[in-house]
């Protein structure tokens, strides 16, 4: 696809200068006029009755403006799943109960943080502790608390995918082995921490400033709360410090922000501290996971069985989506003939569990890269040939779920298998672990009930040749205002400094679900080609109308030159036709308008990204501590629209994955999360990265914008089972049980000696 | 939220003395403020005055003479790090430095703040007690010196009396075949030492007996502690493998470690067993060389 002249370029995000020099203005950074600063008061129980609630000593104090409680909500309860009622379980502002450490129960506002702070230490609470349940085993026992009424055995929600005869085909297999892991929990660690600026105006309007993944969900879900139309509310979100799936739910930083300046009629910022981003906002799901996999003697897999229980936490959030999206990852990306799932996710009095880059697939990917190798040993196969007997192929249908366009799994296979022989043998204790992977372009499924299309965009065409894109994509810094910008410049011809992107401004942009699965490069890639090709079509007219050539010809725009597609050297200047056609249409803008929402692809997602992942580690015997050496990834995603992106995709992937595997946990005692500042919640640093390396596989998918798919979360799938597998390989001893600290290596590695 | 206080930024070392003799309790000393600002703003400590001894510049330096090394109090961890006299003659202190938190923090972190921290779980101890260093501290007064070994008391703790500060820390020439080395075991590279081993070994002429063996340990007790008994079973001996082991043996009966979130209690005796005979061999190595 040489032929493109923007696609594919080595460039650097259009808003990179603006965020390295520091003038970029986060929501952090916005401050109006007469803006006051609000604080949450946060339930210190797992789980109580709340009593009573005394403001008035706070209300007393110099400074503080209004104090808010559930009392001063609508007691409405806020989820994504809307289409289901009583999975919409969160008032955000508890009323009657606390459900875990961290549950706001009171805000403030005040002159400054330094008051609003002080004020919350003068409110008086009164709370009936309950008895708790922390462990999702525990709480789906007889008996256990219960922390919503009505939900018998805490069960939140279960989900059972199946297809073929699971249980016939298990007497067919020449083998079968049952293993049983679990998945820990990770803090999401944003830069910028959730925060809003809220302001309602005389006119009973509400405009926002935050930091989200969606400001369509996040308006949406404001006017459920506020019993507002969704029209009176504005969402802005400009930069955004960091997303990877808490930020689109409605949260308290934002709610609160907005029920204050309900009070007030005057901006209310609210800023959440580390503490309460690592402790009151969601994390990664915990996952107890059970499989039974079963093959013949030739590695051929012919049955897998997978139980899993989440730890919900305290609310539903996104965390029913993480327990279906978990076990239909749980089939990736292999054929199984026969697949059956059930999983069962359990509220707890800790706090949420939602969506997490990856969204249940790093979870699904560890345990079940983990559990092939192990059967590839046991059958006496190559890791790599396993993979390949039954991995994925283009235009496979896993049955009754999802049908696969583009699949470059083998392509992958085959290179990081001339990897693994060019590292040729390895010194002692050396070893070298993969994973496949597989991963969705944006979700199908419409749980939140939107009426619009997935996504919609506007393009615009100025008298000067400049272009506006509008688009309801949030760029969360994963690049996507820029990833638009490159599909529009070259479906329109022009430059990509001819475009100027607006984009996650409810107020101004046309709906769009986010980002969030994936879906911004695929979903709103396809929205904004649409709309410049609309524009387009527009200038070609005129162009062909102007250039008085034969109708049998064919027009094009390249690079800013209006031309006929067999003869390049016949055109007319792109700025001079944008011009005359603007002319031609008594002063109207060239404006086209496009959209996306899938169709018969499915239940699941347009398209799969594919991959393999390699990791190399060395380990120290005596300490059990272990060096990610190297990892590298043969990844497909399609046509790359921005090798730059893609590269920084993949080292903020391996950085995140890689603690997820070696180091990241969110340790509890009686539900209060044990570490909740950067120096205690261990992150992988510079100093820790090991060496990362991209095998470019080249594939095409149908269904994207020039070909087109996603990279955005399917690199944070492999890394944490290439690692386990990588230990396995070095010195023999498998952790079945995240993270992998060197603390469990040695443990595992003493109690083999034993044998 | 730090609480509002009043600073004062004395010039001199004697202008410090008098603000912290009038102040007393109320008051903290702050240098390059890498650890009291965390305490500060987690709402641990409070303190009503600040006196902020970064200006004082008489109480900045390294100075190399003909009895060791003298190292001013406010002289900062980067300082240190790439002095060329560390480097030449004490390469263990600067390849400690290279190890501490980041660059960021060593260019405003001093050598003294971090010493009278008293975390146990500090980079710069362990290695001052293995080059046997001393600590000076001056008061109203007047100044007194101790080992660095007597300095630390408990957890955050030390031997900082009512209106005094730490001035001077004297590391003594090394003594002819003599080899230090230190490390920590952490997860994260930059991070706190989960446990962490200086050693240092001196040799005596010709007959390669462990003429004299320094050990501490940081992060397995209330403060960093030399592990007197296992520095024993070398002392006096040509040493093998075999005592080597020994070693690691005895001085995790030294310990008094804690599980916590980071390593269980077991975790870090076995890591004890394995760090202190495994530096130690490393400290021989380099006595050989020396």
């Amino acid at each position: 696809m040489s032929d493109y002249s923007v696609i594919g370029k080595r460039v650097h995000n259009i808003d990179g200068t603006e965020k390295v020099t520091g003038s970029a203005k986060y929501t952090f950074d916005v401050v109006l006029p007469n803006m006051l600063y609000g604080k949450v008061l946060r339930s210190p129980h797992p789980h109580a009755k709340i009593l009573k609630i005394d403001t008035r000593r706070a209300k007393r104090l110099v400074g503080v403006k209004a104090v808010v409680t559930g009392k001063d909500t609508l007691g409405r309860k806020h989820g994504i799943w809307r289409r289901f009622p009583e999975l919409c379980d969160e008032e955000i502002l508890c009323r009657a109960k606390a459900r875990y450490i961290g549950d706001a129960v009171a805000a403030v506002a005040a002159i400054d943080e330094d008051t609003a702070e002080e004020a919350l230490d003068l409110i008086e609470v009164e709370y009936e502790p309950l008895p708790a349940v922390f462990d999702p085993m525990d709480a789906i026992k007889e008996g256990a608390p219960q922390i919503h009424e009505g939900v018998e055995l805490n069960i939140n929600v279960n989900r059972h995918i199946e297809w073929g005869d699971v249980d016939e085909a298990f007497e067919k297999c020449d083998y079968i082995r049952e293993d049983k892991f679990k998945c820990s929990s990770q803090a999401h660690v944003c830069m910028e921490t959730h925060d809003a600026v809220a302001s309602f105006g005389y006119n009973g309007k509400l405009e926002v400033w935050t930091s989200t993944q969606s400001s369509y969900y996040i308006q949406r879900l404001y006017a459920d709360m506020l019993d507002m139309n969704e029209s009176d509310i504005r969402v802005i979100n400009r930069h955004t410090g960091g997303g990877f799936g808490s930020k689109f739910e409605l949260d308290s930083a934002q709610f609160c922000a907005a029920i204050l300046s309900q009070k007030l009629c005057q901006p209310v910022k609210i800023v959440l501290t580390r503490e309460e981003e690592f402790t009151a906002t969601k994390r990664r799901t915990p996952m107890y996971y059970f499989l039974k996999l079963g093959a013949k003697k030739d590695g051929t897999m012919l049955a897998k069985e997978v139980r899993v229980i989440t730890e919900g936490g305290a609310y539903t959030a996104m965390g029913a989506t993480a327990l279906y999206l978990t076990g239909f990852f749980s089939s990736f990306p292999y054929k199984y003939p026969n697949y059956r799932y059930d999983g069962y996710r359990a509220y707890t009095n800790t706090a949420p569990t939602s969506a997490m880059r990856g969204f249940g697939a790093p979870q699904s990917t560890f345990v079940g890269e983990s559990q092939i190798d192990m059967m590839a040993e046991d059958l006496g196969i190559d890791p790599v040939e396993i993979r390949r007997k039954n991995g994925m192929t283009p235009d496979y249908e896993v049955p009754g779920q999802a049908f696969i366009q583009s699949c470059g799994l083998h392509q992958c296979l085959d290179k990081i298998d001339e990897h693994l022989k060019k590292r040729g043998k390895l010194p002692p204790n050396h070893g070298i672990g993969i994973a496949s992977y597989g991963f969705m372009s944006g979700g199908i499924f419409n749980w939140f009930n939107t009426p619009y299309a997935f996504s919609a965009a506007v393009v615009r065409i100025n008298i000067d040749g400049k272009v506006d894109v509008y688009t309801g994509a949030c760029d969360i810094g994963q690049g996507s205002n820029t990833t638009l910008a490159m599909i529009c410049a070259e479906e329109l011809g022009v430059r990509l400094e001819d475009i100027r992107v607006f984009s996650g401004d409810t107020g101004i942009c046309p709906p769009d679900l986010g980002a969030w699965g994936s879906r911004q490069t695929l979903m709103s890639g396809n929205a904004v080609k649409r709309a410049a090709a609309e524009c387009k079509q527009q200038l070609l007219e005129f162009a062909g109308a102007k250039m008085g050539v034969n109708i049998v010809y064919d027009l094009d725009i390249k690079d800013r030159w209006v031309h006929l597609v067999d003869r390049p050297e016949r055109g007319v200047s792109y700025f001079d036709i944008v011009k005359g056609a603007i002319r031609g249409k008594d002063g109207n803008a060239i404006m086209g308008r496009g959209y996306y929402t899938p169709h018969r692809k499915g239940m699941i997602s347009p398209a799969y990204s594919f991959g393999v992942q390699a990791a190399e580690v060395a380990v120290d015997v005596e300490t059990g501590r272990y060096k990610l050496l190297n990892v590298t990834t043969a990844h497909e995603s399609g046509t790359v629209i921005n090798p730059v992106g893609i590269e920084g995709q993949l080292e903020g992937a391996i950085m995140m994955a890689g603690g997820y595997g070696f180091c990241e946990d969110q340790p509890m005692d009686d539900g209060k999360i044990l570490n909740p500042s950067i120096a205690d919640y261990k992150l992988i640093r510079s100093l820790d990265m090991p060496e990362t390396e991209i095998l470019e596989i080249d594939t095409y998918e149908p269904e994207g914008p020039f070909g087109a798919k996603e990279a955005g979360e399917g690199l944070t799938n492999p890394t944490a089972g290439a690692i386990g597998n990588a230990i396995y390989k070095a010195v023999g001893v498998r952790i079945n049980d995240l993270p992998i600290t060197p603390e469990k290596v040695l443990k595992a590695l003493k109690e083999k000696e034993k044998q | 939220m730090i609480k509002d206080f009043e600073r004062f930024a004395p010039k001199t070392l004697k202008e410090a003395l008098v603000l912290l003799a009038k102040y007393g309790d109320d008051c903290k000393v702050i240098c390059g403020g890498q650890s009291l600002l965390i305490l500060m703003r987690q709402g641990l400590v409070s303190p009503k005055y600040i006196v902020d001894i970064k200006g004082i510049s008489e109480l900045s330096y390294i100075k190399d003479g003909k009895d060791g090394v003298k190292i001013g109090a406010t002289t900062t961890h980067r300082a240190i790090e790439k002095s060329p006299v560390i480097k030449k003659k004490y390469p263990v202190l600067a390849e400690m430095e290279t190890r501490l938190a980041s660059i960021q923090t060593r260019n405003w972190g001093t050598i003294g703040g971090n010493v009278c921290h008293g975390d146990p779980a500090g980079d710069p101890v362990p290695v001052l007690m293995a080059l046997n260093a001393t600590l000076t501290v001056a008061g109203a007064k007047g100044t007194r010196s101790m080992p660095v070994d007597k300095f630390c008391l408990d957890y955050f703790e030390v031997d900082l009396r009512d209106g005094e500060l730490l001035t001077e820390i004297t590391i003594p020439a090394p003594l002819p075949r003599t080899g230090t080395v230190y490390t920590k075991f952490n997860v994260i590279e930059s991070d706190l030492a989960t446990v962490s081993v200086a050693a240092s070994v001196t040799l005596g002429a010709g007959d390669g007996v462990c003429q004299d063996v320094r050990i501490a340990l940081g992060a397995v007790a209330p403060t960093a502690i030399r592990a007197r008994k296992a520095e024993k079973v070398l002392k006096g001996k040509k040493i093998t493998d075999a005592l080597l082991k020994e070693a690691g043996e005895v001085a995790a009966t030294e310990t008094e470690p804690i599980s916590d979130i980071y390593a269980s209690e077991e975790y870090r005796l076995e890591l004890v067993k394995v760090l202190v005979p495994r530096m130690t061999k490393e400290a021989l190595a380099r006595a050989k060389k020396a």
